[in-house]
């Protein structure tokens, strides 16, 4: 389509070419030209050919010398009194995720704009196939981060300069961690030294607790009995208690290390509860050790196995009564903690909730999911990760809700998790969130709070509370945003409008989410320029291993090098219409030449014994 | 002579009211409706005897013998020309039906050029005027397969130059200006003779591509400015009228004849050849199956009668009346079958609406499955029709083609002009999309070239200095 002259400015240095037959002698101008935005698509399926195609500002006012066709790449033999080139804008280095440019489409998860990859048929020569993603980009996600060397020195030297105000403790958590060993059944729950015994019979008790859980086994499963076979795991979870009448995100917190509890189900039916993919297998297999939500190794687990009603599993009542009915057994353990003699601390972790007043204030808003079933989170239970006390997402209406950084890392969220197990973000995710304590460390920002918004299922509900999203941030005066989403698909028509509701209030936002090939975005918008994409699995996909593509240290360190990019006011490059993992290593490579720091990249599922799913259905 | 129906609706505006009654004696030239709102007077086409008045139309009985004499329109002041066009009920016979009366209301002299939009008017300058006002002549017949109106140039040359005169006189332009395509080469030798001695007459020769007739195409034509969709061609100090127009408003000063007759062309699938049949001063409301019978009836098997062109006509059926503004009846060969196949249409200002696409696409037996319009399509108003930005320049079609193929077309049928056409040519056919136009019947019904790939140039030599 004919660009107007605002587009041709932006693509200057694009090529030009002819969007419909123009004749010898007139003046080139904006609307003789085709968007650029397309070229890509038609390149790769040989409608197109650019070499030696002259760019936008070259040819705009010179003179066409023959009459040419729809589609002709103006050259310099048909171009009289082209402009000699300027030099493009400063090389920054970044790029970002692709994202689809189309409005946020009125449809649920298959939107049908741009995004999908459009098979064409050419007849003329027979038989060729062209494949050409629709929109601006298509199909791919790359991943990425960037960061301009430029930038980030700008960005220090401002720092340096407004180093004047101090930094501010607005208030701390404590966290006493208590060490596990061993974990044994035994007539009464209770800690001896490094021991935790669990009440032989209590299974009784959770069955009992709610209606809908027809089954349940507790399993102790210590390193050594790692190739297990499980059903899907639901949940992984810290146990932890507050002392006192500490609330959440303050006071003190009494955390065992070495133990964390896990949560599998099926109903009744033999149906894993869990939609878009399920864990259920070898443990060892299938999950991807030391992911924030995910079990370490060498940890114990304690792992309850529900079997919920048949047909509830997809039903809000059925995970809700799993999550339920195995706190019984976490809040027992709690009781224990709380009486726990000081003298078996091991170790004692101050964390601050630090403002640094003068710096850039950014704020993180996270999408949680809020579509129902096992799609909800329960939000500030009264202890770290409980169910007492906290309120359904769902029952909130998904609005967002404010929350201190020290109250996510202190359990304020009981997921009842996502779509994909390796893109879910579990109980222990938020307890670990990588993104939450790389902004509370960075001395360079200033980070405001976090705000957690739900996904719901329908359009216009996700409208609703995107609105809300753009007003919540507007009105914290934030210099940058990061929105964050687990999953990928129904509620990236969510994440996308999140991004520009805060994006059209001039703040810069760095989109979080796993992408890549199978989670491509199926919506877009023009805020959606700095993307960094979560995905760690080789072929990026969703795998179905527990954590694999979820938001790790290295992604947040990306993300939080791009916000600075953005606010400092660089560019970051556009992503590749396809997804290409290089984007990333090179993102990576830059960061540690700028910062001098060597960024710890995660392994992915080829770091784990091969399952018979993941041989079968992905590699 | 069957029944004659009067449409109370012939014209832009309100339907007028019957004044008329059944069982009323008309002549030519009897008042038989009055506008309620925008509109323009009816009169009966016919002497007869008003048969029934029914909503939407007076059907009166014609009588066996039709003398040519009509009741002279009367007005106050038989010189007030304006009052004369008014009465006699004119309206833009091109098609529009604006009535004429109210477009002349205009003093061209005193209108200042109106700001121009500078993203269509790149090359002009921001305080761009034109020194002159102008009535623009309408001559394009741009129509493919109509014959009537350069047939009018040739014949009543002299009537249409005085209607231009008084067209001038009344609004107070100072110049004239005759848009008509050069391929016409009879009617514009012709034209030139008329003109030779007209100071403030020229001519502007257009090329042979779609649309060229669309008013602002007109005023870009000959003036060089381009209008934004909700601009008037008084924004260019303008006043464009058809050529028929011309001369009706010259019957109307000279003869006190109101509008009562219509020149047309009926052409297609007719018994003796698919040439042109030009028929002068048919009365209104007779219908069209008589007239199809005139020019030597429907020959065989036929797909559709279209009233009006190809582009922007729509079916009708034979015992339809003809109305002030029709211009064409074409009479076309069977639709090809499509089998079910699926189709896409390309919606444009200058073709048919996606309600007469879609039944062109279900004549064709096609399953619609994908609709786009074209980027320069402009809805001024929901539901209005829809008007081209830039007519006859094309803004790109490939992201089209490209949705076209996502939804899984196998044809597509498109509306566009010719520059359009060309355009959705240079890659439709190459992604596999099968391409047809929206008149492809009706070219090959007349034998006139399909619109696809532009072979001719937008760009015409003129004459010199006009003349």
């Amino acid at each position: 389509m004919s660009i107007t002259a605002e587009t041709a400015k932006a693509h200057a240095h694009d090529p030009a070419v002819l969007c419909c037959r123009a004749e010898g002698g007139i003046t080139i101008e904006p609307a003789n030209l085709e968007d650029p935005a397309i070229f890509d698509d038609l390149v790769d399926s040989g409608l197109l050919n650019l070499d030696g195609c002259l760019t936008i500002e070259e040819v705009l006012g010179a003179k066409l010398t023959k009459t040419c066709d729809s589609l002709c790449p103006l050259t310099a033999d048909v171009v009289e009194g082209a402009k000699a080139p300027s030099a493009p804008a400063a090389p920054e280095a970044a790029e970002e995720v692709p994202a689809p440019v189309v409005p946020a489409a009125p449809a649920p998860a298959a939107a049908p704009v741009a995004g999908g990859v459009l098979k064409i048929h050419i007849g003329e020569g027979k038989d060729i196939d062209l494949e050409i993603p629709v929109g601006a980009l298509g199909g791919g996600s790359a991943a990425a981060v960037p960061v301009a060397a430029e930038a980030v020195a700008v960005e220090a030297g401002a720092a340096a300069d407004s180093k004047a105000e101090e930094e501010k403790v607005v208030r701390t958590l404590t966290r006493k961690h208590f060490n596990i060993t061993e974990v044994k059944r035994g007539p009464e729950t209770k800690i001896e030294g490094t021991t935790l015994y669990i009440r032989e019979g209590i299974e009784a008790e959770v069955i009992a607790n709610q209606e809908l859980v027809k089954d349940f086994h507790l399993e102790i499963i210590t390193p050594d009995l790692y190739h297990t076979y499980s059903e899907t795991i639901m949940d992984v979870q810290p146990i932890a208690t507050k002392e006192g009448d500490d609330d959440i995100g303050c006071g003190v917190t009494r955390v065992l290390d070495g133990v964390v509890m896990m949560l599998t189900g099926v109903d009744e039916g033999g149906v894993q509860i869990g939609e878009f993919g399920s864990s259920e297998g070898y443990l060892d297999e299938n999950i991807m050790w030391g992911r924030p939500g995910c079990p370490d190794k060498g940890e114990i687990f304690i792992k309850g196995n529900i079997v919920v009603q048949e047909k509830t599993n997809m039903e809000r009542r059925g995970p809700m009564a799993a999550h339920t009915a195995f706190d019984i057994i976490t809040q027992e353990i709690r009781e224990v903690m709380k009486k726990l003699d000081d003298s078996l601390v091991v170790d004692t972790q101050e964390l601050k909730q630090v403002r640094r007043p003068g710096k850039k204030k950014v704020v993180i808003v996270k999408e949680i999911m809020g579509q129902g079933a096992m799609h909800d989170n329960f939000i500030l239970p009264v202890e770290p990760v409980g169910v007492l006390g906290a309120r359904a997402n769902v029952d909130l209406g998904n609005v967002p809700v404010c929350v201190s950084p020290l109250e996510v890392l202190d359990g304020c969220i009981h997921a009842l998790t996502c779509i994909g197990p390796a893109s879910k973000e579990m109980s222990r995710h938020y307890w670990r969130e990588p993104l939450v304590l790389e902004a509370l460390h960075d001395e360079e920002i200033d980070l405001c709070g976090v705000v957690f918004v739900g996904s719901p299922q329908i359009n216009a509900e996700k409208f609703y509370v995107s609105k809300r999203v753009g007003h919540t941030v507007e009105m914290m005066d934030a210099d940058g945003a990061f929105v964050t989403t687990e999953g990928f698909g129904n509620n990236h028509i969510d994440f996308a409008s999140h991004i520009e509701q805060i994006g059209m209030r001039g703040i810069p936002v760095v989109g979080m989410s796993y992408c890549a090939v199978q989670g491509a975005l199926v919506v877009g918008n023009k805020y959606m320029q700095y993307m960094v994409d979560n995905n760690k699995s080789e072929s990026g996909i969703e795998n179905e291993v527990l954590g694999c593509n979820t938001l790790c240290p290295e992604d947040a360190v990306r993300a939080i090098a791009m916000l600075k990019t953005a606010m400092a006011g660089e560019d970051v490059k556009a992503a590749e219409r396809k997804w290409n993992p290089n984007v990333k290593s090179s993102n990576v490579e830059l960061i540690e030449d700028v910062y001098g720091k060597k960024i710890a990249l995660e392994e992915n599922e080829q770091s784990l014994p091969m399952s018979q799913k993941r041989k079968e259905k992905y590699d | 002579m069957g029944n004659v129906q009067i449409l109370l609706r012939q014209h832009v505006g309100a339907p007028c009211q019957a004044i008329v009654k059944a069982g009323d004696e008309v002549k030519k030239g009897t008042k038989i409706a009055v506008p309620a709102g925008l509109g323009a007077n009816i009169f009966s086409s016919v002497y007869g005897v008003v048969e029934e008045v029914l909503e939407d139309r007076i059907v009166i009985r014609p009588d066996e013998e039709q003398k040519d004499e009509f009741v002279p329109i009367e007005v106050a002041d038989e010189n007030d020309k304006l009052a004369l066009v008014k009465e006699a009920g004119i309206v833009g016979m091109g098609g529009a039906g604006f009535p004429t009366g109210v477009k002349l209301g205009i003093n061209l002299a005193e209108t200042e050029m109106a700001e121009l939009d500078p993203e269509i008017n790149p090359e002009l300058p921001a305080d761009f005027k034109l020194e002159h006002s102008y009535i623009l002549i309408n001559a394009a017949e741009c129509e493919p397969g109509l014959e009537h109106n350069i047939r009018q140039i040739e014949e009543q040359c002299d009537k249409v130059i005085r209607g231009v005169k008084y067209c001038m006189e009344i609004t107070h332009a100072d110049k004239a200006v005759f848009a008509i395509k050069k391929k016409n080469e009879k009617a514009v030798e012709i034209l030139r003779k008329a003109v030779a001695d007209e100071a403030d007459i020229t001519i502007h020769l257009l090329p042979d591509i779609y649309p060229m007739g669309e008013e602002r195409a007109v005023v870009r034509e000959c003036l060089g400015v381009n209008l934004t969709t909700m601009q008037l061609p008084s924004a260019a100090r303008s006043v464009v009228v058809n050529l028929e127009t011309a001369a009706k408003i010259a019957e109307a000063v000279d003869e006190k004849k109101p509008c009562i007759t219509k020149n047309l062309t009926v052409r297609g699938k007719i018994n003796g050849g698919n040439a042109a049949h030009v028929f002068m001063d048919v009365p209104v409301g007779v219908s069209v199956g008589e007239l199809i019978e005139r020019a030597g009836g429907i020959d065989g098997v036929y797909g559709e009668i279209i009233m009006g062109g190809a582009f922007t006509g729509k079916s009708t059926e034979l015992d339809a009346p003809i109305t002030k503004t029709t211009g064409g009846i074409l009479v076309t060969i069977e639709f090809p079958d499509l089998h079910g196949a699926n189709v896409g249409l390309l919606v444009c200002a200058c073709g048919g609406s996606e309600e007469r696409m879609r039944e062109i696409a279900q004549k064709m037996n096609g399953k619609v499955v994908s609709v786009c319009r074209c980027k320069q399509a402009i809805e001024n108003k929901p539901g209005a029709p829809l008007k081209c930005l830039r007519p006859g320049n094309c803004p790109g079609q490939v992201k089209n083609n490209m949705q076209f193929k996502k939804d899984k077309c196998e044809y597509i049928i498109i509306g566009n002009c010719s520059d359009c056409s060309n355009t959705v040519m240079a890659s439709g056919p190459k992604m596999g999309l099968k391409v047809f136009h929206q008149t492809d019947h009706v070219m090959r019904t007349v034998g006139h070239a399909l619109y696809r790939t532009l072979r001719v140039s937008k760009q015409v030599d003129q004459l010199p200095d006009g003349k």
